[in-house]
C-alpha cells in the first residue's frame, strides 16, 4: 500500500515532464506537416524497355536525394495499363511513352488529346492535368487554320506545360534503321520528319537495284491484328497503312498531302469537298466508289463498334455525296488538324466487304477489334498474300494502284531475337532493318564492317516520360512535381540510360517537328539545389533527412 | 489387358487432376482475366453481355463443369488476345513444335545409343576419356549459347544455314505437307535440331553407357564370348538390346516434355512453335490461349508416359507380370 502511493505521484510527474518535454517536438511535427508517404515510380519490366527502366532506376535515386522513399516497381505491360489507364486514382508516378506515328506529325494530337481536360477521365489525360488556361490555348491551336497563328498557340502549350510540369519529359530517342545499299537504292530510300526511314514512302518508293525485288524486313513482335478498324501494335500499323488507302497521308516533310483524294478544298473553315481519284478499284476488282468512301467515315461515326477510330471522325457533322467522285465534308467547328487526324487516319473500306460485317457484330456486343483479321481486302498500294502474324506476312504489289511500289513483294519476317536480326542483315536474309532493339552501337559497327549496310538515325516524334498523377497529393502541388522534374539532368540521362541515342526533352512537341517545336524548351535550370531550393520556398522541410509537407499538411493517403 | 486398363485409369486421372489445377490456378491470379479481352470503349452492358457469353457471371462450380464439359468437346476457348480459337493458333505451331522436336529426339537418341554402346564396350579407352567430358561438357552448356555459336559459326560467317525462321522470305507451299517436306523447310529446320539434339544426346549416351556396363557384367555375355562370337554381335544382339529398356522410357518421356515446345531454342531461331505462343500467352495474360496450350502439352507428356509404360511391358514382360502376380 505504501509502495503504491509512493509511486503513484512518481509516475504521474514522470508522464507530466515527459509530456511537457515531447510538445515542442509534437508541435514542430504538426506545424512542418506529415513526412511525404513512399512514392512508387512504375516502370517496365528491364527486359523490355532497359533504357527506361535504367533512367526509371536514376530518377529515383535522385528523388531519394531530395528526402523521398521511392520504390520503382517495374509490372508486365497488361498490368501496367490496366493500373495507370484504368484506375486512375491509384498510382503516383509511372513511366510512359508516346511511339512515333505518321498521324502525330500534326502536334494537336499531343497538344490536344494529352492534355486537354476533357480527356482527363478516360482518355489520354491519365495525369489528370485540368487547366482551363491550357484547354483555352488546345482549342484555339485546333481551330487556328493560320499555321503562323497556330504556331504561336503551339508553343504557348508548350510553355504551360513547361510551367505545370504534370510530367517530366526525358527524351525523344533517336531512331536506328538500316538498308542494304546493294539490293536498294540510296537515293530511294525516303526519310520521313520525326519517324525515319522505315515509313509508308520507303515502301512505295524503294528501288530495287538488281535482280531481287522483295524487301525482306524484320518485326520483333508479331503481328496480332491487320484490320482497317483496329491497330495493335506498331508492326500492325506498318501493314494496314500499305494495304488500305487514306484520303491523305502524312508525307515526308510531316505535312499531310492529298493521296486517295485527288482534291481537297476548303470551301469555308468548317466546309471541305473532297474529290476521289479516278479508276481507283478494290483488290478483288471492285471500283471504289463516293459510297465506300462515306460508309469508312460513318462506320466508326455511327456506332460504338470502331473506338480506336471515334476521335478521327468527332468532328464530322454530315458527308453529302455531291458528284460520282465528290463528297462534301461538314465540320462542327474549324480543325486545323482536321486532314491529317481525320483524312490521314481512317482507311477506305469496301462497303461490299463491311456492311456484312458490321451488321453481324451490331448483334453482339463485341466491337471491331474482336476481329482482329477481317478479310484484308483494300485499295491500298500492296494487297495481301499471306497473314501469319507469329511467323510471317507477305504481301505483293498492286499493280492496278495509282502509285504502285517499284518493289513486287513486301515480306515482314517475325524474328525475336535481336543478334540474329543482325546476322540475317549481314547474310542479306534480311534486307531492311526495320526493328531495332539491341545496343546501337553494335549496329554501327555492323554497318562498319559490313560496307553495303547503310544506317539512317532519326530524332522520333515520340517521347519518353515520367508522368505524376495529380490526383494525388503531393504530386497535385506544381511547386513539388517543378522540383522532382528539375531534379534530372536529361542530358545526363539521354547519354547514361539511351547511349546518347535520344535528345533532351521538356516538351510534348518534338524537335522532329521543327515548325512547332519550341527550341528554348529545353533551357531548363537542373538539379538537386535548384530542386532543394523550389521546395524549401515552397515550405516542404527535411526533418530527420526525410521530406515533410508544408506547415499543416497531412498525408491523407494510405502508405504505398 | 488389367495393366493397360489400370494405366489408362491412371493417365486419365492425372489428366483431371492437371485440367481441374490449370482451371483453379488461372482464377487465383490476381487482376482481371478479361482485362485484355473487353475494350474500355465498350459500354457497361455490353461487357456484361461478353462476360455472361463466357460463363463469367456464373458461380465457380458452374463454370468448372462447362470447362470440362467443352473440353470433352475439343473446345479450348478463344484467345482474349489473338481473338481466334485457340485450338487453331496451337494447330499452326504445333507441326512446326514436332517436326523440330521429333527430329533432334531422334538424332540425339539414335546417336546417344550408338555412341554409348561404344563407350561402354571401349570402357578406360583414349575416345572414353576424350568423349564423356565432351558430352557432358554439352549436356551442361545452356541451349542459347550452343544455339548462339551455332548461329554465328554455320549461319552468320560460313553462311551454310539460314539464321531463323521455318521457311525462305516469301515462300508459298500448297499444302502443309508439302512445306514441312521440301528442301526448305529441312534447310532451315537443320540448325534448331542440332542444338537441341547436342543438349539432348548426353542423357541416353550415359544411360545407355552405364546401362551396357552393368549388363556386360551378365554371365549370358561372358557366354557369348566363349561362344566366339563377333564383338558387333555381341554388343548389339546380346547387350545393347537388354540395355535399351531405360533409353526407351526416357525416350517417350522427352518426347512428351519436349511437345511443349522449347521456348529457347524457338526465341534464338526464330522458329515459329508452340513454346513462344506459350511465352506470349502468359506474358499477355491470355489465359484461354495459355490454358489451351499446357493442356496439349500436359495430355502430350501424359501420353507419352501411358507409352513407356507400354512399351516397357512389351520389352520386358516382367513388369507387367509382376503386377499381375
Amino acid at each position: 500500500m505504501h509502495m503504491n502511493l509512493g509511486r503513484r505521484p512518481f509516475v504521474t510527474v514522470s508522464l507530466l515532464l515527459a509530456a511537457a518535454l515531447s510538445a515542442p517536438s509534437a508541435a514542430l511535427a504538426q506545424a512542418t506537416g506529415d513526412k511525404i508517404r513512399k512514392i512508387v515510380l512504375v516502370s517496365w519490366p528491364q527486359g523490355v524497355n532497359p533504357q527506361a527502366f535504367q533512367a526509371s532506376q536514376m530518377i529515383a535515386q535522385q528523388w531519394r536525394q531530395l528526402g523521398l522513399d521511392v520504390e520503382v516497381r517495374s509490372m508486365p505491360w497488361p498490368q501496367h495499363i490496366q493500373l495507370v489507364w484504368n484506375e486512375r486514382e491509384k498510382w503516383d508516378t509511372t513511366m510512359w511513352r508516346m511511339v512515333g506515328r505518321p498521324e502525330r506529325s500534326d502536334p494537336d494530337e499531343v497538344v490536344f488529346n494529352n492534355y486537354h481536360s476533357t480527356s482527363a477521365p478516360t482518355g489520354f489525360n491519365f495525369v489528370g492535368y485540368i487547366n482551363p488556361e491550357y484547354d483555352k490555348v488546345a482549342e484555339e491551336q485546333r481551330q487556328a487554320t493560320d499555321p503562323e497563328k497556330r504556331k504561336v498557340l503551339v508553343r504557348q502549350a508548350q510553355r504551360l506545360l513547361d510551367r505545370d510540369q504534370p510530367q517530366m519529359f526525358i527524351v525523344h530517342p533517336t531512331t536506328l534503321k538500316a538498308f542494304n545499299k546493294d539490293v536498294w537504292a540510296e537515293d530511294s530510300i525516303v526519310s520521313q520528319s520525326g519517324i525515319g526511314i522505315r515509313n509508308f514512302w520507303t515502301f512505295i518508293r524503294a528501288n530495287p537495284k538488281g535482280a531481287q525485288k522483295q524487301m525482306v524486313l524484320n518485326s520483333a513482335e508479331p503481328v496480332v491484328a491487320v484490320s482497317p478498324m483496329y491497330i495493335a501494335g506498331s508492326a500492325s500499323s506498318w501493314v494496314t497503312e500499305l494495304v488500305w488507302d487514306r484520303l491523305a497521308r502524312v508525307g515526308p516533310d510531316g505535312l499531310p498531302q492529298n493521296w486517295a483524294a485527288e482534291r481537297i478544298d476548303w470551301i469555308n473553315p468548317t466546309t471541305v469537298d473532297v474529290t476521289i481519284r479516278a479508276g481507283m478499284s478494290w483488290h478483288d476488282g471492285k471500283p471504289v466508289t463516293v459510297d465506300d468512301v462515306i460508309y469508312s467515315f460513318e462506320v466508326p461515326a455511327t456506332s460504338n463498334k470502331v473506338p480506336m477510330y471515334r476521335s478521327a471522325v468527332a468532328d464530322i457533322v454530315k458527308m453529302d455525296k455531291t458528284g460520282d467522285r465528290k463528297i462534301r465534308f461538314t465540320l462542327k467547328a474549324p480543325n486545323a488538324a482536321f486532314v491529317t487526324a481525320s483524312f490521314a487516319k481512317i482507311n477506305l473500306v469496301p462497303k461490299h466487304i463491311w456492311e456484312p460485317i458490321m451488321k453481324d457484330l451490331m448483334t453482339k456486343p463485341e466491337n471491331a477489334e474482336s476481329i482482329p483479321n477481317p478479310p484484308a481486302i483494300g485499295s491500298g498500294p500492296f494487297k495481301m498474300v499471306r497473314n501469319r502474324g507469329q511467323e510471317e506476312i507477305v504481301l505483293d504489289r498492286f499493280e492496278g494502284h495509282f502509285s504502285a511500289p517499284k518493289m513486287e513483294r513486301w515480306v515482314l519476317r517475325i524474328v525475336p531475337n535481336p543478334e540474329a536480326t543482325l546476322g540475317m542483315l549481314r547474310r542479306n536474309e534480311i534486307n531492311f532493318l526495320a526493328d531495332y532493339g539491341g545496343a546501337p552501337d553494335v549496329l554501327e559497327k555492323l554497318a562498319k564492317d559490313v560496307p553495303q549496310i547503310s544506317i539512317k538515325s532519326e530524332v522520333d516524334i515520340g517521347f519518353e516520360y515520367a508522368a505524376f498523377n495529380m490526383r494525388r497529393a503531393p504530386f497535385n502541388d506544381v511547386n513539388f512535381r517543378r522540383a522532382l522534374s528539375m531534379s534530372m539532368d536529361r542530358n545526363a540521362l539521354a547519354q547514361a540510360a539511351w547511349n546518347g541515342y535520344a535528345v533532351a526533352s521538356n516538351s510534348h512537341v518534338s524537335p522532329a517537328l521543327k515548325f512547332w517545336h519550341d527550341g528554348d524548351i529545353t533551357k531548363i535550370r537542373t538539379g538537386l539545389p535548384v530542386s532543394r531550393e523550389i521546395l524549401e520556398k515552397a515550405g516542404y522541410k527535411m526533418v530527420g533527412g526525410k521530406l515533410h509537407y508544408p506547415d499543416g499538411v497531412k498525408e491523407m493517403l494510405p502508405p504505398n | 489387358m488389367r495393366f493397360i486398363s489400370v494405366r489408362l485409369l491412371h493417365s486419365l486421372f492425372v489428366l483431371w487432376a492437371v485440367v481441374t489445377l490449370m482451371f483453379l490456378m488461372f482464377r487465383l491470379m490476381p487482376g482481371d482475366p478479361m482485362a485484355a479481352y473487353i475494350s474500355e470503349a465498350l459500354s457497361e452492358e455490353s461487357k456484361r453481355s461478353i462476360r455472361a457469353q463466357f460463363g463469367l457471371d456464373r458461380s465457380l462450380w458452374e463454370q468448372y463443369f462447362i470447362y470440362l464439359g467443352n473440353l470433352i468437346q475439343g473446345e479450348l476457348g478463344t484467345s482474349f488476345f489473338l481473338k481466334e480459337p485457340v485450338w487453331d493458333i496451337v494447330m499452326t505451331a504445333l507441326p512446326n513444335t514436332l517436326a523440330m522436336t521429333f527430329s533432334a529426339l531422334i538424332l540425339a537418341y539414335l546417336f546417344g545409343v550408338i555412341a554409348g554402346a561404344f563407350l561402354a564396350w571401349r570402357r578406360g579407352s583414349l575416345a572414353e576419356g576424350i568423349s564423356i567430358p565432351l558430352v557432358l561438357a554439352t549436356r551442361a552448356a545452356p541451349e542459347f549459347w550452343v544455339g548462339m555459336i551455332l548461329l554465328a559459326v554455320f549461319a552468320f560467317s560460313l553462311g551454310w544455314f539460314p539464321s531463323g525462321g521455318a521457311a525462305s522470305p516469301g515462300a508459298m507451299y500448297d499444302s502443309e505437307w508439302q512445306r514441312m517436306l521440301s528442301l526448305d523447310f529441312l534447310h532451315h529446320l537443320a540448325l534448331p535440331v542440332i542444338t537441341l539434339a547436342l543438349y539432348l544426346q548426353g542423357l541416353p549416351l550415359l544411360l545407355m553407357r552405364s546401362t551396357m556396363l552393368d549388363v556386360m557384367q551378365e554371365e549370358y555375355i561372358t557366354m557369348a564370348r566363349m561362344k566366339g562370337l563377333s564383338t558387333s554381335r555381341i554388343v548389339l544382339h546380346h547387350a545393347a538390346r537388354n540395355a535399351l529398356l531405360p533409353v526407351a522410357t526416357a525416350f517417350a518421356l522427352s518426347l512428351g516434355q519436349l511437345v511443349g515446345g522449347n521456348v529457347v531454342i524457338e526465341m534464338v531461331f526464330s522458329w515459329p512453335g508452340l513454346g513462344r505462343i506459350l511465352v506470349q500467352a502468359v506474358a499477355s495474360s491470355d489465359y484461354p490461349l495459355a490454358q489451351g496450350a499446357f493442356l496439349i502439352v500436359a495430355f502430350a507428356l501424359i501420353s507419352m508416359n501411358f507409352f513407356a509404360d507400354m512399351l516397357y511391358a512389351l520389352l520386358d514382360p516382367r513388369v507387367s507380370h509382376d503386377r499381375k502376380s
